[in-house]
């Protein structure tokens, strides 16, 4: 498969994947001084940790409920203090990382796959084909996102693979755009002349050759849009309409502390702040890649 | 310029036109139609029969959808099922009272952050331009639910300063309805100020290294003078889009902090109306919100467009 792709002479494919092993050298080096990108990236790393080792983390079970342990206060014990229903919440909200993480990374590659797709085939396509695409996105975006996710929340339910449709559908044309205009950049780029010249045909064109070089700013808006998603999914679970109980969404578990909030606001810090911190990560990675990515940066030192 | 605006706005009309199809398509593939949530889940089929054929609900989809623009344009968009009054009254209502909001919470966001900014571009790269952009960090990671309860936890329930939610009429005591207003707008306004102020900040940073500024220190006057007088006035400009933005996106945001507040505003009814699945007000929320969206984008493109003469639509064209 690999040789066919590259196709050509063997000097040819060795060039090519030298030149490639330099440039992922080139990225890495300057991922590595870019703090920002350094501690995103070890702020994501750590939540994933947290989230694939949950139950190893998770001193009780989440849905241990305990009359005589009600709403109390953070202690050796329970570092995070108990719920109305006595639960133990460090355990909640390391079990909620698992939930964050789920739909910020299930509704932005579902967003990816079909915004990328539609977007790159748009700006290379130009015309009419791209003036049709782009004014439905146009009206996708009309909507602020959380009505719109909330809207298909009442045709789909209340559940969390619903809020991942959902918010996959609502940050589709946000990542379709970025795409296009990507692409728009590309296709007067010399590579692109040539392979028509070559009589390369348009699919093989836009898939292996357009696609991957618009990929840096893809990748940017991509991890940018999971600190939306998240942020999407704990306002949806806060208004009911996302995780229903029992499941530990920060966004759920916010709602309830909310009618605690003088008896017990550690029911409300904790969640909040992990989700604080959720998004503060792929906020500063989203940055960061884009601080090493961005071209028009690189132009300018 | 004028031919941007005429396609701009031939753009919208299209986009309008797609955002009543959505509106209309969502809440018709919606689990049960007007008449069986009128009836209940008890109604016998030919109840429900007559009742959809006394609405019109048994007429091809079309034709129904064709009926009901007709009467959005003409301000007409039906009764609301758990109101029981018209949806054009019910949104005339609750609407003011948003924008009040999002107005408000864009005004303080503007007074915090413009400032703010400023200050961050002089001490470039010193300790409180870190600290502001920190700040800015913090404000953009938090959703704006959050820092309405954080702002309802310290100021209404710690220092009880504050009414920690519901609304007063502005005609019905001043002072009170101010009083309501300020933990809302505030917490709207703190999330915003960030972007504003990273924009004002790189604005600044861009103008302060110009000639002419260069210039007029050299002609000795004062730093005041150089970045209030002059600077501050050229750097103001990209930041006026981006709070055209943010009005926007405060605007998409009450849907949520109005539930926080319990401010009765249009965030609420769209709320209230989903909760019920009372259909007709469900569309006419839609449409209004996302056409108020849409005029504060498309002003801010425009406004975007008139201050950088190098926008032609369409980029590479």
């Amino acid at each position: 498969m690999a040789v066919e792709q590259h196709g050509g002479s063997e000097e040819d494919g060795g060039f090519l994947s030298e030149s490639q092993k330099e440039r992922i050298r080139a990225f890495a080096k300057k991922f590595r001084s870019n703090t920002k990108a350094m501690v995103g990236l070890v702020i994501v790393l750590s939540l994933i940790f947290v989230a694939v080792f949950a139950p190893f983390i998770a001193p009780y079970e989440m849905n241990d409920t305990s009359v005589e342990d009600r709403t109390q206060a953070p202690s050796v014990e329970h570092p995070f203090g108990t719920d109305d229903l006595g639960r133990d919440i460090f355990s909640r909200v390391v079990l909620g990382s698992r939930i964050s993480l789920y739909v910020g990374f299930g509704a932005i590659s579902g967003a990816l796959l079909v915004g990328a797709v539609v977007g790159v085939v748009s700006g290379y396509a130009g015309g009419l084909t791209d003036e049709i695409i782009m004014r439905v996105m146009d009206a996708a975006m009309a909507f602020p996102p959380v009505l719109l996710a909330l809207t298909l929340l009442v045709v789909l339910g209340p559940e969390l693979v619903n809020v991942i449709i959902a918010l996959a559908f609502v940050y589709t044309p946000y990542i379709a755009r970025v795409s296009r205009s990507a692409a728009l950049a590309e296709r007067n780029e010399a590579y692109v002349e040539s392979a028509v010249a070559r009589g390369e045909s348009d699919t093989r064109i836009v898939f292996s050759e357009v696609f991957p070089n618009c990929m840096a700013p893809i990748l940017v808006q991509g991890s940018l849009n999971v600190s939306f998603a998240i942020l999407a999914e704990a306002s949806l679970s806060f208004l009911g309409l996302g995780a229903q109980p029992p499941r530990p969404s920060w966004g759920l578990m916010i709602n309830t502390g909310r009618g605690f909030m003088e008896t017990a606001p550690w029911m409300l810090l904790f969640p909040a702040l992990a989700i604080g911190i959720a998004v503060v990560g792929f906020n500063m990675l989203g940055d960061g890649l884009r601080d090493v990515l961005d071209p028009k940066v690189e132009a300018i030192e | 310029m004028y031919n941007y605006v005429l396609r701009r706005v031939g753009f919208m009309a299209v986009t309008l036109f797609l955002v009543t199809l959505i509106a209309f398509a969502v809440t018709n593939i919606l689990p049960g139609n007007v008449a069986l949530v009128i009836l209940g889940p008890n109604a016998t089929e030919e109840s429900l029969a007559a009742l959809q054929a006394q609405l019109g609900l048994n007429r091809p989809l079309y034709v129904q959808y064709f009926d009901w623009v007709l009467g959005l344009l003409q301000g007409e968009m039906g009764q609301s099922l758990r109101f029981g009054e018209p949806v054009s009254a019910l949104i005339a209502e609750r609407l003011p009272r948003s924008l009040l909001l999002a107005v408000s919470a864009t005004l303080i966001a503007v007074a915090l952050s413009i400032p703010l900014g400023v200050y961050a571009a002089v001490n470039q790269n010193e300790a409180p331009d870190v600290a502001a952009s920190m700040f800015a960090f913090i404000g953009i990671s938090m959703p704006i639910f959050l820092w309405g309860l954080v702002f309802i936890l310290v100021f209404a329930v710690w220092f009880n300063i504050f009414p920690t939610g519901g609304y007063t009429s502005p005609t019905e005591s001043l002072l009170g309805s101010l009083k309501r207003l300020v933990l809302p707008a505030g917490a709207m306004g703190f999330a915003l100020t960030a972007y504003i102020m990273r924009m004002t900040r790189s604005s600044m940073l861009e103008v302060l290294s110009a000639e002419y500024i260069k210039l007029a220190r050299a002609k000795g006057m004062s730093q005041r003078v150089v970045v209030l007088r002059h600077a501050l006035k050229n750097a103001v400009i990209p930041v006026i889009t981006v709070i055209a933005f943010q009005f926007s996106y405060a605007f998409g945001g009450v849907v949520v902090l109005e539930e926080v507040f319990f401010w009765p505003g249009i965030g609420r009814l769209t709320l209230t109306a989903i909760q019920s699945r009372d259909i007709p007000l469900i569309q006419g929320c839609i449409i209004v919100v996302a056409l108020i969206y849409m005029i504060s984008n498309f002003a801010a493109d425009l406004l975007y467009a008139y201050f950088d003469p190098r926008i032609r639509y369409g980029g590479d064209e």
